[in-house]
This record gives structure tokens, sequence and C-alpha cells, in this order.
């Protein structure tokens, strides 16, 4: 089964072609501002590269964050739009998934972190089963004081933030904590091969209401929320 | 040639097939139920909506027209001038599309559109002639020397005409979209009723400049009990000073280049008040007005695939690394 798996939500944009449990080819690169540049010109360059043509692949997997905002609608929109075009079944995949899915074969819980911007960070939990991840709970989304509250046995910390953190998530949790990967960009084949499970058995997601996920609200939704609060008679 | 047209630079996601200047469907997503509430368009509610009516959209301009992705020659996108984060979803579903397809892709400019509305509407509009294009985004006046060739002659410098009609209906509390609120309480007002400056209307610039009338509107009637307001009134010389300025500029130009001909689009062509006094002005001195179909007036993508058309018969291809840019000078296109 071949599967196109790619990701322009991370500091690094990366595409992947796989066939089966085999990596046919891959790209990366720093994305900046031109993930809408470069993206369907690579995805181009992995295609020809390993000689498949984008009607004989057998399904799509896309990133859908979080990460960067416009980064990832445009991941999402070339995904639904190819899919659409060639009629092809698509996976949204979190960033969280293909950050943990390197680590899906330990036995510790497992908890990727992506920097979500000043001193957030956006945190999921899963625990491998099988070699499949399954997610414990909601996303988390806040301050690393906070998420270590929330930790009460072994668990690897995977991605940037857990580097960057690093010292804190050890002070406060002690044994309890274990550091992985410490890179925010995992390739386009994780994206890929997080999706093949799920396309092999036929479940996909509808291509056409495919959306990033948002953990957090809009801004403007926020300030609305608060004028209205604010214009509540106290008392 | 049949050609796909797609256009999301503000909060409408829209597609159409356009086929040798005859519109086989015109798909229009509006968000504004969901900006009314801010008052204006937020961008982030924008660029995320694009993202979720793009594909749905792009399938009803297939399916109204009857016209499978097969079939069609070439792609549009509205790639320059508008909001980054809404452009940016048109531009990477073009692309894609275009690729998987294996037709040629052609980015165009926002207001290049908005100048070939009246042309889709009226294929007998003489060129060389003067556009006037103005809506919530932007007030322009353009030297049209022939299909894609384009001089500005006047811009906005400040507001736009239309961001002017929301700012006074948000003062107001009249609702969002202004043009439209504005325009029916207008109906019922004096239009002398106030004496309202007419901005940058003796100066030899064809220039425009909104943001001092409106500062004038709410000085005057800042102090006074919003139940107190003659609104009928304020909404109708308010206008009437929006629409002054606009004819006469245009006029002004159209009488600069000689042209037998003035077309006048973009949402704020869609104001009652505007029309009239161009078929009046343009009667008087022997010019012809062209106005686009009502449809085409508001973002669409009709009238990029028919920019689209235009450029792709002068041989004109965008590479896949088309990119969105949020402001760029008309004349920047090749």
């Amino acid at each position: 089964m071949k599967i196109l798996g790619f990701d322009t939500a991370a500091p690094a944009n990366t595409i992947g072609l796989v066939d089966d449990d085999r990596l046919l080819a891959d790209c990366a690169w720093e994305a900046r501002d031109n993930s809408l540049q470069r993206i369907v010109l690579n995805i181009d360059l992995v295609l020809k590269r390993a000689g498949v043509a984008l009607r004989d692949i057998d399904g799509l997997a896309v990133g859908i964050g979080p990460g960067s905002w416009t980064g990832g609608k445009v991941g999402v929109t070339v995904a639904k739009t190819l899919a659409y075009a060639v009629d092809k079944p698509i996976c949204g995949v979190p960033s969280f998934e293909a950050l943990a899915y390197q680590s899906r074969s330990l036995s510790v819980q497992l908890c990727p972190l992506v920097a979500a911007g000043r001193d957030t960070v956006y945190a999921a939990f899963y625990r491998p089963r099988a070699r499949a991840l399954v997610k414990q709970g909601d996303y988390y989304v806040g301050s690393i004081e906070g998420l270590t509250a929330a930790v009460k046995e072994p668990t690897l910390f995977l991605g940037k933030p857990a580097h960057i953190h690093r010292q804190a998530l050890a002070e406060a949790l002690g044994p309890l904590a274990s550091f992985g990967s410490p890179s925010d960009s995992p390739a386009g084949s994780a994206f890929a091969w997080t999706a093949w499970p799920r396309l092999r058995r036929g479940d996909s997601d509808d291509a056409l209401s495919l959306s990033p996920l948002y953990l957090t609200e809009y801004l403007a939704h926020a300030l609305l929320a608060k004028r209205r609060q604010d214009r509540e008679p106290r008392g | 040639m049949l050609i796909l047209g797609i256009e999301t630079s503000c909060d409408e996601t829209a597609a159409a097939l356009v086929e040798d200047g005859a519109i086989l469907s015109n798909v229009i997503s509006s968000q504004i139920d969901l900006h009314a509430r801010y008052g204006g368009v937020v961008p982030e509610i924008a660029s995320r909506k694009h993202v979720e009516a793009i594909g749905y959209v792009i399938r009803e301009a297939f399916d109204t027209a009857r016209r499978r992705p097969s079939q069609i020659d070439g792609i549009a996108v509205s790639a320059r001038y508008g909001l980054i984060g809404s452009l940016v979803v048109g531009v990477a579903a073009a692309k894609s599309l275009a690729y998987a397809l294996k037709v040629p892709l052609v980015g165009t400019h926002h207001i290049e559109g908005h100048i070939f509305a009246p042309i889709l509407s009226h294929p007998g509009i003489p060129m060389p002639h003067v556009c006037l294009t103005v809506s919530g985004g932007h007030t322009m006046l353009v030297h049209v020397k022939g299909p894609c060739r384009y001089e500005v002659m006047g811009n906005t410098v400040d507001d736009a005409a239309g961001e002017a009609f929301d700012k006074i209906a948000k003062f107001l509390d009249i609702g969002f979209p202004g043009g439209p609120a504005i325009d029916r309480l207008a109906l019922k007002g004096s239009r002398t009723a106030f004496d309202l400056p007419r901005p940058l209307v003796r100066s030899r610039s064809l220039d425009f400049s909104f943001s001092g009338l409106k500062t004038c509107v709410v000085n005057m009637f800042r102090d006074r009990p919003p139940e107190g307001l003659p609104l009928p009134d304020v909404a109708a010389s308010f206008q009437e000073a929006v629409v002054d300025v606009l004819v006469s500029k245009a006029l002004q130009a159209a009488e600069r280049k000689a042209v037998s001909a003035i077309s006048v689009t973009g949402g704020v062509s869609s104001n009652r008040r505007l029309g009239e006094a161009f078929q009046e002005a343009c009667g008087r001195r022997g010019l012809a007005v062209f106005f686009p179909l009502p449809d085409l007036r508001t973002d669409n993508a009709a009238m990029v695939a028919a920019a689209g058309t235009a450029r792709l018969a002068q041989g004109e291809v965008s590479g896949l690394d088309l990119n969105a840019v949020a402001s760029a000078p008309l004349e920047s296109l090749r």
C-alpha cells in the first residue's frame, strides 16, 4: 500500500512516500514562510524520485498540527484538494502522533510536546499498546508547571519543548521523567506510517471537511468574551 | 476554454467555471454572518473558514456546471492582494488541483478580477476605458488600456470607501456589512440634511481619502444619545458625500484619458445611489457606464476565471511555486 505523507505545520516541512513498511523517497526543508511555495513542487519531486504517479498512490496522510497556523492550513488544503482530484482516501494525523511514532514500542507513557508560543506548550499523552498509540485523556494547552502536575507515572517527553524545558521537567518529576528525541519535525514517512493501519482497514477522514487541529480559540473570540464579561453588572 | 476560477482573498470562499465568456457556475460561500458580531472581518476566522469551505465550493462549482475536473483547460486563482491567511488557502487548492489534473495554472491580482467583472458582464465594453473599483478593501481608479494592461490613476490614501461605510454603520450601530445597511436607511433620509466634506474633491490628484469624512460624522454626533440620532438623514448625507467624491474622480479620470466608457465594480458598486449618480453624470456627458451583473459585484470567482482566461490566452502561465502576496501593486503583474 503506497501512502504519501506530508506535513507543513512543523518548523521543517517534510514529505515521505512509503510502500507498506518500505520508504520509497522523502524530502525535508526548512519551512520559514515558503511552505506554500515549495509543497507541491516537492511532492512532485518525491513522487518522481520513486517513479510513482500521483494517481498510483493508495492514500494520503497529512499533518493537521498543532503547529504553525498558516502552515497547517496550507498542508490540509493541499491534501484535501489532491485527495478530491485523484479520488484517494486521506487521513489527518495530529503532530503529536507523528512525534510519538518512533517510540510506539516502548512501555512507558509518551508525552509529545509542541511549542505554543511564549511559555505555553501543546501536549498529548499516549500509552503504547501492541505497537499502536492509545491517547489518554484530552489534549493539553498550558504551562510546563501545569503539565507536570498531571503526570503520575513514568513518562517519556518528546519534541523540542521537552528539550528546552528538560530541567524544569526533571526537577518536578524526578525519576518519572525521561527524554526522547528533541526533534520537532517528524519525517513525512512518520505521518504516512501513523496513518497506515487506519488506511489499511479502510478507515479514512472525509477529505472535504478535513480541518487543522486548533487547540486554542481565536484571539478575537477571546476578546469578545472578555468584553461581554466586562459589560456584565458586577456585585 | 473551460477555466476554473478560485477566489479567497478576504471572507468569501468562491469557485466558478467560465467557458469562453459564459458563466457555467459561480459558487460563493460567504462568511459574513460569522464576522458580523465583530463588526468587521477577523483574519484568523476567515482563514479557518476558507479551509473548511474550499473543497465543497470547488465540488459545487463542477456539479452546478455539470462538468468534471478532468474537462478543464486551466485554473486561475487570486494570488495577490488580500489577507495573507486567506489567500494561501485558494492558492494551495489551485496549485494542487493544477498539479493533479496536469492543467496550466495562472495567478491573478484580486483587483484585476474586479476589473474583469464588468467585462465579463458586458462583452462589448469599449477598450480602453476607466474602471472605478471600490469595496471594503480598496478604492482604485484604473485606466484599462487593454486586456491585462493597466495603469493605476488613483488610490485611497487611508480607508477604502466600503470600510468607511462599515465604520459609520458600526458607529450608528445599524449592522455589518455597513454598505447595504446605510443604503437601506438612506432611502428614507435627506441627502442634504447635513453639510459634510467632500475630501480631496477639488484636488488635481485622483486619490481618495475617507478617513476624515468618517471622523467628521463621528465628531458631529458623538455627544448625542443614540436614540436621538436622525439615522436616515445621517446615512443619506454620508452616502451622498462618498458618492459625490467617487463620481467626480471617475469623471476626471475619464476626461484625462479621453475614454468613452467608465466601469464601476466591487462591492460598493451595488450601492443604489452610486448607480443612480453615475447614470445621471455619465448621461449628461455622453459617456457609457457599465456595472457588473449583481452576482459579480462582491468577491466572486467568475471574475477571476475571466481574468485568468485573458492571461492564459496571452500565453501566460504561473509555475507550481506560485506564492500568495498580501500587498502587490496591480502593475506588478507581467
